[in-house]
């Protein structure tokens, strides 16, 4: 595999798996009880199959960042996590209909302008 | 105006109850270090971050000079084993729990373009210390990302200020 693609993956996987835990927290929130005690909140982390999503994706995440920066600068893949909050932004927006205003779309085009000057440096 | 807030929120969210606190003197102190300073928790937070990552890529050279022969998960475990690879990740996860703390005290509007330093300490640090070559494109392109997140945030920052 590419180690380009592979921070790439990287980037994108750690998008996915911010996503998956907060579904993970909303689930778990409608199904325990605000007062809810302590080993059954932990109970309630370990049944919410999202949060597994989100740790197996985040696992994933930093297997292919250490291979993928083994080939590469650290100044070019480092910068590339930003591209992240271009992901997470969108689907927040897509996923649970946050409002995604006009001056955050800006930046979000900002953002992956920066992104691309740097993948293509 | 901003001491009131934040001093609610963290002494609620941080402060341990008392018996602990009394048990451990130490950690007393470098709790109450955090509390109530933002920018404490903040600038361990940046330092870890970077440090961790630079240590991380220091490993993975390490572990790429000397056996380029494994591939796939074998690669990673080699690269994983490595001390500097291992105490880069503890470290930046330490860096994680800091920027925690100073998420309690402060909101994300004000304090994620804060974070975009961490790109240009990044790059900067490369170049210094694994002689990496910083095109003008790929300065370029750092200032446009902390612009970018300066941009991201300016509208809540101002509403909640």
């Amino acid at each position: 595999m590419n180690p380009k693609l592979m921070i790439w993956a990287s980037v994108a996987l750690s998008a996915l798996a911010q996503v998956f835990l907060k579904q993970g927290l909303c689930n778990l929130q409608r199904s325990v009880g605000a007062n809810s005690t302590a080993p059954s909140l932990a109970l309630g982390v370990i049944r919410q199959g999202f949060v597994w999503l989100w740790a197996a994706c985040f696992a994933a995440a930093t297997g292919l960042w250490l291979l993928g920066l083994q080939k590469l600068d650290l100044s070019y893949a480092y910068p590339l996590v930003a591209a992240g909050y271009v992901l997470v932004s969108i689907l927040s927006a897509l996923l649970f209909r946050e409002r995604v205003d006009r001056n955050r779309w800006a930046a979000i085009g900002v953002i992956s302008l920066g992104v691309m000057l740097i993948a293509g440096s | 105006m901003r001491t009131q807030e934040f001093e609610i929120g963290s002494t609620a969210l941080l402060a341990p109850p008392e018996e602990t606190l009394s048990a451990q003197p130490a950690a007393q102190n470098v709790l109450r270090a955090f509390i109530g300073r933002w920018w404490v928790a903040f600038t361990a937070s940046s330092l870890s971050v970077v440090s961790g990552h630079l240590l991380i890529k220091a490993g993975l050279n390490a572990a790429a000079a000397t056996a380029p022969q494994y591939v796939g998960l074998a690669r990673v475990l080699h690269s994983v084993l490595h001390v500097e690879v291992i105490a880069g990740l503890l470290i930046y996860f330490l860096g994680s729990v800091c920027w925690m703390i100073a998420l309690a005290q402060r909101e994300i509007s004000f304090l994620y373009p804060l974070s975009s330093v961490n790109y240009v300490l990044v790059v900067m640090t490369s170049y210094a210390l694994f002689s990496e070559a910083i095109s003008l494109r790929r300065a370029s392109g750092v200032v446009v990302i902390v612009l970018g997140m300066v941009l991201m945030n300016r509208r809540a920052g101002k509403a909640s200020a």
